[in-house]
Formats: structure tokens, C-alpha cells, sequence
């Protein structure tokens, strides 16, 4: 099988690795750099728990993803949110607001909730929940990830401070 | 069944049309294009096996999505769903699509999954490939020979199955240009808001005034490709849509399908319901978003 | 009891900063040095055949493969892989009649998925590829998937003792007729003026914990086999495993990982005995087992499905005089938890209403489907489908208000509780049932959507239930916990609890802060080393704060009862006058006697003598607190669900418009705790009512293993939900706390039915309600 040479930023940090050509953006991420905040729950693009960011923004399933296309991307994994120890506000609205339990789902909720906020810092619920799907969460039926994305968006934008 | 680990391959990463047309030459029925990956690697983990994995990850050039007033709408090969959705002429002049982005899969998935590269799956449920079905379109398929042009309605031959060669690569897809009183909808069921189609339904009406002068409707997950409703386009053509008429077209909508039991639906229900969701994808056409 | 400081509020939970950053380590994340990997080969072809042939060979030879096993290379011992049989007296055990029947690979498949060898590898991937080259070949046999189809008298037997493949019935000897009775059901329905009788279908529902299955095993140097798992139950496990593979307690050790959601899933052991059997071949090496999701589906137990019949009488008044019920329940391959739900399913059904006479059977057949074992609710939710559907039927021919009718006629205190001679001991839900139907406008509502022609149709329906807080007496209910007041007088809680997400070491930190009236941020939870941490029975029952927490405050009660004694010999005081504020001991009246429990926690340890003069001062020893705790009740738990939904009568599609949950919490003592538990239930109950069901074909084989083809409620499904807690301290639980870790997913599946049933005016008698059974359902009406 081939194998690739790739480089790839995670969190700020460039990583130099050889992938073969079957391994998962997740499994590299996991696997051969020690993420392993990036989970797998499912292998088949349903429940979101393998999400990152690329560029900081655009959401994608780590599952889905072959490590040897993503070369010279910039990623971005729950551990690469928080800024000089202080959590992102996305984050210190998930714990605020209750919404995480087993937080098996959380590094991809929050990486699902920073993508919502980037693309409509000022969404309305349905269109929250709109954007939580493809994230699966089966300890809080969504009510407080939901709170906390609205809280995140008015932390974001000021409202109420 | 699943495994976490995909099976091998080895993945080749042309950097130009060309190139992945050489590589697809070479390797023809030993190879398969990835371009979102959102099928193709799904079925890897599963019993798909295959040689060689052609990705468009580096190839330029595949990425339009341009709207033209006189040409319609052109779809590049790496375009996503995403990117419909960032479109403001396909939210103006394609509802249908529009629609049927808007619900399709999930922020990861369409941020990934091509347009192309779920008309190429083939799939009796794919919900963009009905959409653009009903409003027509035109691929462009090229190999080492040169460019030929398919009609969608002559490009899905069986379940899977597309007229594309094994050597060629899908370039891009063409949307004729809505004429004026050109209305469309798209409208899916699922079992919960995130799943695959358990039956879906696109129109596309040509009005002229309260007459329809033409229409092209069709269905998914009802046969073993998407198929198109001649009975029904018949029964709209040069008619004024009336309550009537859309309980006619109601009724016989069961008679133009051949929906099988699968874990999403029965047949059963498929065929009791396909009615009620063609007429309220009429509906929901004429009234531009608003089917009640 | 005083203002409570840290009981009642929302203090940041313990686990949430590394969950949020992702720094917390699930069993999947844990990488030791030297690892292997693990693959088991199962059989995807039939769901009942014997093995003829198992050809190995191909396997040994592929790269990277270090050992294949096939049945003869592991243990031959049988084991249960549930662990029912450890939480009963010997004599009870007895009983039931549990039985060893699993073996770590077998020759005999009796599932889609049963295991029949393993490969070990250097790479995961090295495992897969040699697993592939592995070869069977088999026989079939004849495939039973209902409890019809098992108990056919020519059927083949999944074993020799359990004839007629019944693998429990309610054994004659507890309990007389094979019934859960009270009162002579017989006569009862002679008085009966109105009688309502169905039989119906309850369904297979997974837990779909996000986490799937993970293990890692090690044999290590000191033979002492080390097991890596998000178990829910260490002490229980670390028990088998010792069993199973023959070995002292002191040679068994669970290291329990963070826990990615459990809900019955990781009840017992479910992957434990292969990966230990894999170690046990590698001696030194760990070996790491990673379970796709779709084996996850298919080794872990689902709820029990089956078969439920039901028949209520009622006089013209509404008395309910007779209920009669029968449970057949298609058990799946193996024995696992047979008799536990098979009990479970008709105490819920005992312990809800007065009826005069009540006589509830529960029979667990084997059948070739995946193994059912626990699922939040245990029971419950199939008895809420079935008997909350059976009283609104009953409350409309009687032309009675369901929710006047629920208040006038469940049990409260007083009554005999879901155990028969256990009777209750708290019970607010006429407060739940008033507050949720002023909250959701009930009366209004219920007038409102009479007589309704539109397609679309909306509909209310109320549902309650009653559960327990820890399982006595059906269990020996039992936690130990230790309590190390360190030298700084800060405190370190040991017990063997699992938090599988649901925060109980947050609660269970909140008892002890408050209990030793110490800061939150003084404590520490340590869990999660079955070396360390004494006895306890595991995160199910809805146990953990009510005994776990009992056994924290127990504990911590011993530490300041020693704080005191040490107090009142410095000061030369009574310790009955003295007093702690701040963490600094008073007496009583002399605001200068006072001693801070730093000196005393420092004294004990560092500076329990004068170094001039030998003497000792105060009382040398570090204080330590211990509790072996068994509660003296089940503080049952109480809730009332009011569901809206709008049903579509073109399409059969139902939308729930809104829940809302009002339960009986005892005490809230997180409250946001407390919300989420009953906000996630209640996604599991509607999944339940509405879409959630394991299909298998004609041949056995599972046809949605998986996220793609299961479909549980999303984000856009949820509807609006509002919580209201009441909270009526019970007189036994931690500052009045009732467990409410099952509850929440119990009342919304009878209350969404109950809705439907109001929109239409029918009912469905399977679960899940799909829109193809509505839309059959309103058919067969409008013909009728
Ligand atoms: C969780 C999940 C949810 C989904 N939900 C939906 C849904 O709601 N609706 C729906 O319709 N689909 C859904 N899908 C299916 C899938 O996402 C779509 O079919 C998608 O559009 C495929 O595009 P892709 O770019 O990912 O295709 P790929 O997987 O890259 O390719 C699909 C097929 O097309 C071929 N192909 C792609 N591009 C070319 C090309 N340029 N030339 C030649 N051959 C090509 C590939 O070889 C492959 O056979 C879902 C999938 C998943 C995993
Ligand atoms: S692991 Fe990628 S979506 Fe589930
Ligand atoms: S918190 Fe457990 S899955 Fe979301």
C-alpha cells in the first residue's frame, strides 16, 4: 500500500507524518499524533464524534476523511480551543450551561458549536439544532447544548456582559 | 460488516484533470474516483474492495459553480452541498436544489459531499441527484478519448449502476436555465430530521399563469433508481392545478412506482403515501415554500 | 438539617474541564507501552449454526499476527456474563435459577455476531486483515426469534437445564403460580363493569452509549491481570473476572476509564472475559480491544422485547379492581439478566396502582436475537408502553379525566410498593400530575382537541410512573467508602461508584462537602481502582447517590465525629458543646476555645508529639472515616410526563410538540444534574415510543447494527421540553435525595402513546409508533 508524507497543523503545531494511504484523518489524528480528544463513535459519518475543524471553521468528520488528502491543512481539535489555559467561551458556556455529561460527544459539540457561531453568530434555535445534527449526544437530549450554543453566541457578541 | 480499519488501496493524487484521466485509463475498472468520500469511503470500511483511489483532492479547476442567466447553472466535480448553499442564484432560481441541500445529511457531510459525487452513488434516495433530476441537467464525462455529454434521464441504469465508463471522470454538471414562471420543490421523508430518504419527491413546473405548460416530477426510494412520473407530468401538463387535480395526481401516483420493504419503510406505505408527497411538493412549488 | 451550602446548588461539575477540553481519558485513549490488538472473529453468516470447521491456519501466517486463538485456546469454564447472581444471597441464587452459559468462543453460534475465535496482532489493522483469512464452515439450525418460535415443543434446546428453552420463569418457590400476585385476580374481574384486554409488542431498543466498547487487558509480571474498561460496575467485575479465570481478588484489578455513557450497557461484563482471555495468551503484553459500533450493537445487551398481554377491570366508578398481565420476553442467546427484568417489568406494573387484585407472569425465552440485559428502566419503560396505554383505554370508556383518574388511584405512602410488603415511604405525584398539567394547560388542551377533522391532529397524553433508589430488597444493597482527611485538612473520598456521565461524583462530592461542612473544592471523589475501593454493587438502579451517597455521608459522619472527639480532648470540652463553622471548632458560648480541623489534621500526623518532652499531644493517627452502608429503604422515585404531539393522518408522521416531565425528585442536589438526567431520559423514551427498534430478517440476521439504519431523536427532533422538580425530602435518602437516573426515560413512552392515541383515537399496540403502524391504524378504523 502506498504510503504519504504529509504535514499537517494541529492546533497551531505542524506535525510531519507518513500516512498510508487507508488511514482516516481520525486515526492519524489519534493514533499517530496523540489526539485523542478527536473520538471515533461510529466510523460512518453519523454521529460526529471524530469532528475537527479545518481552517478553523469548516466542520468535517475525521471518519470520512483520508489523512493523505488533508497535506499542508490546518486543524483544529478540541484540545486547540482553549487560548494561553483560559477555555474558549464556547467551551465555559458547555460546562455553564450543564450540557455536558458523559462528554463523549463534547470535543466534537464544541467543534460543531464554534462552526454554528462562526458561520451565524447570531442564530435562532431551530437554526441551532439545525447545525447539531450530524452530532450525536445521547446523555442530554440536546436542551442544554442547545442553551449553551445560545449562551456561547451572546457571550461572542457581547450581549449581556 | 464494518471495520474501524479501511481496506487497502493505495491512493494516487493527480494534480490535474489530465493526470486523473491518465491514472483512470490505466487502472479503468481497478480504480475508483474519491471526491467527498462521504460513499465511497463508507463502503471501504464495509465489503467494497478496490485497487487504486483517484482522488480530486488536488486537482484544479473542479470547483465551479456558476450561474448564467442563458446556460443555467454548471456544477464542477468538487463542488459540495455546502456550496449550493452558500449560493444565492441557487436559492433564487432553483428551489428544488436549494431544498434539497438544506436537508441533506449533516454541516460535516455537506461540507464534504459532492453534488456529482452523489449523482455518480447512484442511489434510488440521493436527495440532490432528485432535485437537479426534476429540474434537468446534463453531465459532462471525460476519458483519454476526449468529452461526451450525458442527459440524467438517460444516466442511471440500475441500482449503482451510472452509463459512466469506467475510465471516465465526471466533470461537471449543467442546469438548464429556469425559464420565467419556472417553479420548483423539493420535499423528503425520513425517519428522524437526520437520515437517508425513506421517500422523496422534486417538481419542476413550467407556469404560465395558473396553467402549467410542462413538468418534469420525480421520486426516489420508490425503485431501484430515482425515477421520473410520466402519468403524473402528463396529467399537469396544460392544466390549471386544482385541488382536483392534485387528488387525481394523488391517486395515481401509485400506479407510475414500484417501492420495495427496506429498514427505512415498507412497500406498503411507500405506495399509500407517494401521493400525498407528490401533492404537496406541487404544493409547495406554487406556493414557494409554503405547502399547508 | 440547616441551610445547606453545596446541596442544592450548581456547582461546577468534577469532570466537565477535561471533558470540555478533551483531555479526559476514555479506555480507547489509554496507550501502554508494548500494546497489542485484539480482534475478535465472529460469525456474520447465520444466527444459529454449529461450527464444523475452523481453519486457523491462514491467519497464524499473516504479518504482524503474534497468537490466533480459536475455542480450545481460552478458558473452558462458562460464565454469565451479567452480574445478577453477586448482588443476591447464596440461597437466592439458587432460586433463580441463573445459569452459566457463555463461553469466551464457541462452536455452537447462537446470534448474528456470536464469537468464535480471535487473532492477536501489532497493529489494529494487522488484526483485522489476519481475522479476515480466518475460515468456518457450519451447519445451520433452525433460527427461533420469538418466544413463540422457541417454545415450540420440536424446537432445538439452547440448553439442557432450561427446558421448553424458558430460560426464567418466576420460580414457584418465591413466588406461588409463577405469579406476582396480590388479591384473586379471577374473582376480581367478576365485579368488573368495564374490561380492557390487548396483547402487544415492545421493542428491542438500544442503549447507544456514544462510547463504544473499549478494553484493554494485561497479565503483568506480578500475575496479576489488569483490565482497562468503562465498566459500570468494577467491584462486581473484578468478582467474574477473579472467578472466571480462577485468581484471588488480590490478582483481578479494574482500572475503570471515563465512562462515555452507559444506560445498561456496560451493566455486567460485556467485552471483559475475551480481551482478559486474549491477555491471559500474551502474558506481559496489554492487549487492546476496539469494538466497531456494529459489534458494539451486537455484544452488549439491548432492552428486552417481547410479547406483553395485559387485562384491566374497572367498576362504573373507576375502581380498579383486577389487572392480569403476562411478559414473554425474547431473551436473546444467552441467560444474562433473564430473571432480573423478567421480575422488574411487573413490580413497575405492582407498584403503580391500587388495584384489588393483581397478578403479573414473566416468563424469558431463549431466542437466536443479540443478548438483552439492562437498559435504563430495567423493565420500566415496557410496563409504562403497555399499562399507561391500558388505563387511558379503561379512563375513556369509564369517561374519565386521565390525570383525575391517575391521582385517585395510585399507590402513595403507605401502599405496598413495587416489592409486596415494602411499602412507600414518600410520594409527591399528585404534585408532579398538578403541576404538569397546569404547566402544559391540560384541561384546556384536552377540551380543544376533541372532534378534530383536519389532516393534521394534535393530541395530549399523560403518563406516570414509580421506580426505586437502589434495588433493596431485591438486592443485597450494599457500597463501601472510605473517607482520608489529609494533613491539610482537605479529603479524599474512596469508593468503587462509576460515573458514567450522569455526575455522580459531582452529587456524591456535594454530600460529602456538605456532610463534613468542608468547602466542594476541599474534596476529592476517587474512584475507578477496585484495589483500593471497598465493596459496592455498581452505577445501576438509580443506586448511585441514594446508597453510594449514603455510604459518603456515613462516611463522613465517622470523620467528624472523630474531628469532634479530638476537638473536645484539646479543649478539654464535651464534644456534644462544640460547634464547626468554617472549619474551625467552637465551644459552644467561649468564642476563644477553638480549634481549626487543619491543626487537628495536621497534629495527627506531622506533630502528634513534643519533640522536647516525648509527650504526645492531642491524639496521634490520621483521621480516617468508613462506612459500609446498606440503606434502609428504595426511596422510590415518582414522575408524571405530559406529552403534546400533532399527528399527520396523510402520512401517518408524528411531531411531538412538547414534553413536560414534573418528578418526584426527593431532593435535587444538583439540579442541573437532576434536569439532564431527566432531558436525556426522556430522548431515550420517546426513541423508545417512536423509532427505536432492533430489525432482524427471517434468518436472524441483524439488519440495523448501526447509527446509519437506527435512528434515535436529533437535535431538530427534540421537542420543547420543560422539567419541574419537586422536591419532598425522603426521609432515608442523602438530605431527602430519590435517584432519578432511570426515571426521566419511563413516563414519556406511555404519555407520547397516550397523545397519539388522544389526536386519533387510536392505539398502537407496537412499539416503536411508526407512521407506517399509524397510518395502518387509521386505515382499519375508517373501514371498521
Ligand atoms: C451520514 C451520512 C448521511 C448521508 N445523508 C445523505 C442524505 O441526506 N441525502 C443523500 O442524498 N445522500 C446522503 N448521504 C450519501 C452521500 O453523502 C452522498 O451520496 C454524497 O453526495 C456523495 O458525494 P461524495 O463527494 O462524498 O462522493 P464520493 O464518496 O467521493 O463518491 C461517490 C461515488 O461517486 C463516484 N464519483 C464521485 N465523483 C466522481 C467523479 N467526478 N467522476 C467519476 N466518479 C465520481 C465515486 O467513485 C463513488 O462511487 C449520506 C452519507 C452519510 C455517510
Ligand atoms: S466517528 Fe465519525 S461520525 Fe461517528
Ligand atoms: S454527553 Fe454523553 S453523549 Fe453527549
Amino acid at each position: 500500500m502506498k504510503k504519504h508524507a504529509i504535514t499537517l497543523t494541529v492546533n497551531g503545531e505542524e506535525r510531519d507524518l507518513i500516512v498510508p494511504s487507508n488511514r482516516t484523518l481520525l486515526d492519524a489524528l489519534r493514533d499517530d499524533l496523540g489526539y485523542t480528544d478527536t473520538k471515533y463513535g461510529c466510523g460512518t459519518g453519523e454521529c460526529g464524534a471524530c469532528t475537527v475543524l479545518v481552517d478553523g471553521k469548516t466542520s468535517i468528520n475525521g471518519c470520512l476523511t483520508l489523512a493523505a488528502t488533508m497535506d499542508g491543512k490546518s486543524i483544529t481539535t478540541a484540545a486547540g480551543l482553549a487560548r494561553d489555559g483560559n477555555l474558549h467561551p464556547v467551551q465555559q458556556a458547555f460546562i455553564d450551561n450543564d450540557a455536558i455529561q458523559c462528554g463523549f460527544c463534547t470535543p466534537g459539540m464544541v467543534l460543531k458549536a464554534v462552526s454554528i457561531l462562526d458561520e451565524n453568530p447570531n442564530p435562532t434555535e431551530e437554526e441551532i439544532r439545525h447545525g447539531l445534527e450530524g452530532s450525536i449526544c445521547r446523555c442530554t437530549g440536546y436542551t442544554k447544548i442547545v442553551d449553551a450554543v445560545q449562551d456561547a453566541s451572546n457571550r461572542l457578541s457581547g450581549v449581556g456582559e | 460488516m464494518t471495520s474501524r480499519v479501511m481496506r487497502d488501496f493505495d491512493l494516487l493524487l493527480p494534480e490535474s484533470v489530465a493526470q486523473a484521466i491518465t491514472l483512470l485509463a490505466t487502472h479503468k475498472d481497478k480504480a475508483a474516483v474519491l471526491a467527498g468520500g462521504t460513499d465511497l469511503l463508507v463502503a471501504l470500511k464495509f465489503d467494497y474492495d478496490i485497487d487504486n483511489v483517484v482522488s480530486l483532492a488536488l486537482v484544479p479547476g473542479l470547483d465551479v459553480l456558476e450561474f448564467d442567466s442563458e446556460r443555467g447553472l454548471a456544477i464542477g466535480a468538487k463542488v459540495t452541498i455546502a456550496d449550493l448553499l452558500k449560493s444565492s442564484d441557487v436559492k433564487e432560481y432553483y428551489p428544488a436544489l436549494w431544498q434539497s441541500a438544506k436537508v441533506f445529511a449533516t454541516p460535516q457531510l455537506r461540507n464534504t459531499a459532492t453534488v456529482i459525487g452523489n449523482i455518480l452513488r447512484a442511489s434510488p434516495a440521493g436527495d440532490c441527484s432528485l432535485a437537479i433530476y426534476a429540474l434537468g441537467g446534463i453531465l459532462t464525462l471525460e476519458n483519454a478519448t476526449g468529452r461526451r455529454e450525458v442527459d440524467l434521464d438517460d444516466f442511471w441504469i440500475s441500482y449503482g449502476v451510472t452509463a459512466r465508463k469506467d475510465d471516465e471522470l465526471t466533470i461537471s454538471l449543467q442546469v438548464p436555465a429556469p425559464a420565467t414562471g419556472q417553479k420548483s420543490a423539493f420535499r423528503r421523508m425520513t425517519r428522524v430530521t437526520e437520515d437517508l430518504s425513506k421517500l422523496n419527491a422534486a417538481v419542476c413546473l413550467q407556469m404560465d399563469g395558473d396553467e402549467c405548460t410542462g413538468a418534469r416530477v420525480a421520486m426516489g426510494c420508490v425503485g431501484p433508481t430515482l425515477i421520473r412520473l410520466p402519468k403524473v407530468e402528463n396529467m399537469l401538463a396544460g392544466s390549471v392545478v386544482t385541488p382536483e387535480l392534485l387528488q387525481e395526481i394523488s391517486d395515481t401516483v401509485a400506479s407510475e412506482i414500484n417501492p420495495i420493504d427496506d429498514i427505512r419503510s415498507s412497500a406498503e406505505y411507500r405506495l399509500k403515501v407517494a401521493g400525498v408527497l407528490v401533492k404537496r411538493v406541487i404544493k409547495l412549488a406554487l406556493n414557494e415554500g409554503n405547502d399547508q | 438539617m440547616g441551610e445547606l451550602k453545596v446541596v442544592g446548588k450548581k456547582v461546577e461539575r468534577v469532570d466537565v474541564r477535561s471533558k470540555v477540553t478533551g483531555g479526559a481519558l476514555y479506555a480507547a485513549d489509554v496507550q501502554l507501552a508494548g500494546m497489542l490488538y485484539g480482534k475478535i472473529v465472529r460469525c456474520y453468516d447465520h444466527a444459529h449454526a454449529r461450527v464444523t470447521s475452523l481453519d486457523l491456519s491462514e491467519a497464524v501466517k499473516c504479518k504482524g499476527v503474534i497468537k490466533v486463538l480459536g475455542p480450545k485456546d481460552v478458558t473452558q469454564k462458562e460464565y454469565n456474563a451479567s452480574v445478577l447472581d453477586m448482588m443476591v444471597s447464596a440461597d437466592m441464587r439458587g432460586v433463580l435459577g441463573d445459569i452459566d452459559d457463555q463461553s469466551i468462543f464457541t462452536d455452537h453460534v447462537k446470534h448474528y455476531g456470536d464469537a468464535i475465535a480471535a487473532v492477536i496482532a501489532t497493529s489494529e489493522e494487522a488484526a483485522e486483515r489476519a481475522a479476515e483469512k480466518i475460515k468456518a464452515t457450519y451447519e445451520e439450525l433452525p433460527v427461533y426469534l420469538t418466544a413463540d418460535d422457541a417454545k415450540q415443543p420440536d424446537a432445538l434446546q439452547f440448553r439442557p437445564e432450561k427446558p421448553g428453552n424458558l430460560a426464567f420463569q418466576l420460580p414457584e418457590m418465591a413466588f406461588p403460580n409463577n405469579a406476582y400476585a396480590w388479591g384473586e385476580v379471577d374473582d376480581s374481574f367478576a365485579e368488573a363493569d368495564i374490561i380492557v384486554e390487548d396483547s402487544f409488542y415492545v421493542s428491542k431498543q438500544k442503549q447507544c452509549q456514544m462510547e463504544p466498547g473499549s478494553y484493554i487487558a494485561l497479565y503483568d509480571d506480578q500475575k496479576r491481570l489488569n483490565c482497562w474498561t468503562s465498566t459500570q460496575m468494577p467491584k462486581l467485575v473484578q468478582k467474574k473476572l477473579a472467578n472466571l479465570y480462577e485468581l484471588p481478588m488480590t490478582r483481578v484489578k479494574i482500572h475503570t476509564t471515563v465512562i462515555g455513557g452507559g444506560f445498561g450497557a456496560r451493566l455486567g461484563m460485556v467485552l471483559e472475559p475475551e480481551t482478559c482471555a486474549l491477555a491471559m495468551a500474551v502474558p506481559g503484553r496489554p492487549v487492546k480491544l476496539l469494538s466497531p459500533r456494529e459489534e458494539d450493537w451486537l455484544t452488549s445487551p439491548s432492552r428486552h422485547p417481547g410479547k406483553y398481554w395485559m387485562k384491566m377491570g374497572f367498576k362504573k366508578d373507576g375502581t380498579p379492581v383486577a389487572c392480569d398481565a403476562k411478559f414473554e420476553n425474547y431473551k436473546g442467546a444467552y441467560y444474562v439478566d433473564a430473571s432480573g427484568t423478567a421480575f422488574t417489568t411487573g413490580a413497575w406494573l405492582g407498584g403503580m396502582y391500587k388495584f384489588d387484585s393483581l397478578r403479573y407472569r414473566g416468563e424469558s425465552y431463549y431466542t437466536n436475537q443479540s443478548i438483552c440485559g439492562a437498559f435504563r428502566g430495567y423493565g420500566n419503560p415496557q410496563t409504562n408502553f403497555v399499562m399507561e396505554q391500558m388505563v387511558d383505554r379503561g379512563c375513556a370508556q369509564l369517561g374519565a379525566d386521565p390525570i383525575e383518574w391517575r391521582k385517585k388511584w395510585h399507590k402513595t405512602i403507605g401502599d405496598d410498593g413495587w416489592c409486596i410488603g415494602v411499602p412507600y415511604n414518600s410520594c409527591a405525584l399528585d404534585e408532579c400530575l398538578d403541576r404538569a398539567a397546569e404547566a402544559i394547560s391540560w384541561t384546556e388542551k384536552r377540551v380543544k382537541y376533541k372532534n378534530q377533522t383536519g389532516v393534521k391532529r394534535r393530541g395530549i397524553g399523560v403518563a406516570v410512573m414509580n421506580h426505586t433508589s437502589g434495588a433493596m430488597p431485591m438486592l443485597l444493597e450494599h457500597t463501601v467508602c472510605d473517607v482520608l482527611l489529609h494533613q491539610d485538612a482537605t479529603a479524599t473520598i474512596n469508593l468503587a461508584c462509576s460515573d458514567m456521565g450522569q455526575g455522580s461524583h459531582t452529587t456524591l462530592r456535594q454530600v460529602a462537602a456538605e456532610t463534613l461542612d468542608f468547602p466542594y473544592d476541599d474534596i476529592h471523589i476517587a474512584t475507578g481502582d477496585t484495589d483500593a475501593a471497598g465493596f459496592d454493587i455498581g452505577a445501576h438502579a438509580s443506586r448511585t447517590l441514594y446508597v453510594g451517597g449514603g455510604a459518603v455521608k456515613q462516611a463522613c459522619e465517622d470523620v467528624r465525629r472523630q474531628l469532634f472527639d479530638r476537638a473536645a480532648l484539646e479543649l478539654e470540652e464535651d464534644a456534644s458543646n462544640l460547634y464547626m463553622e468554617d472549619k474551625i471548632i467552637h465551644v459552644k458560648g467561649a468564642s476563644n476555645k477553638s480549634i481549626s480541623v487543619q491543626t487537628i489534621a495536621d497534629q495527627g500526623v506531622n506533630n502528634f508529639m513534643n519533640p522536647e518532652t516525648g509527650e504526645l499531644i492531642g491524639q496521634p493517627g490520621q483521621i480516617q472515616g468508613y462506612a459500609s452502608f446498606f440503606p434502609p429503604h428504595n426511596a422510590p422515585p415518582f414522575g408524571a410526563t405530559i406529552a403534546e404531539v400533532e399527528v399527520d393522518t396523510e402520512t401517518g408522521e408524528v411531531k411531538v410538540i412538547e414534553l413536560v416531565n414534573a418528578h418526584d425528585v426527593g431532593r435535587a442536589i444538583h439540579p442541573g444534574v437532576v434536569e439532564g438526567q431527566l432531558d436525556g431520559g426522556a430522548q431515550q423514551g420517546l426513541g423508545m415510543a417512536l423509532t427505536e427498534e432492533t430489525y432482524f430478517d427471517e434468518k436472524g440476521i441483524c439488519l440495523n447494527n448501526s447509527f446509519t439504519d437506527y435512528k434515535m431523536f436529533g437535535p431538530s427532533d427534540m421537542p420543547k421540553m420543560t422539567n419541574i422538580l419537586v422536591e419532598n425530602p425522603d426521609p432515608t435518602g442523602p438530605f431527602g435525595a430519590k435517584g432519578v437516573g432511570e426515571a426521566g426515560i419511563v413516563p414519556p413512552v406511555g404519555a407520547t402513546a397516550n397523545a397519539i392515541f388522544n389526536a386519533i383515537g387510536v392505539q398502537i399496540l407496537e412499539a416503536p409508533i411508526t407512521p407506517e403502524k399509524i397510518l395502518k391504524a387509521l386505515e382499519e378504523k375508517n373501514n371498521a
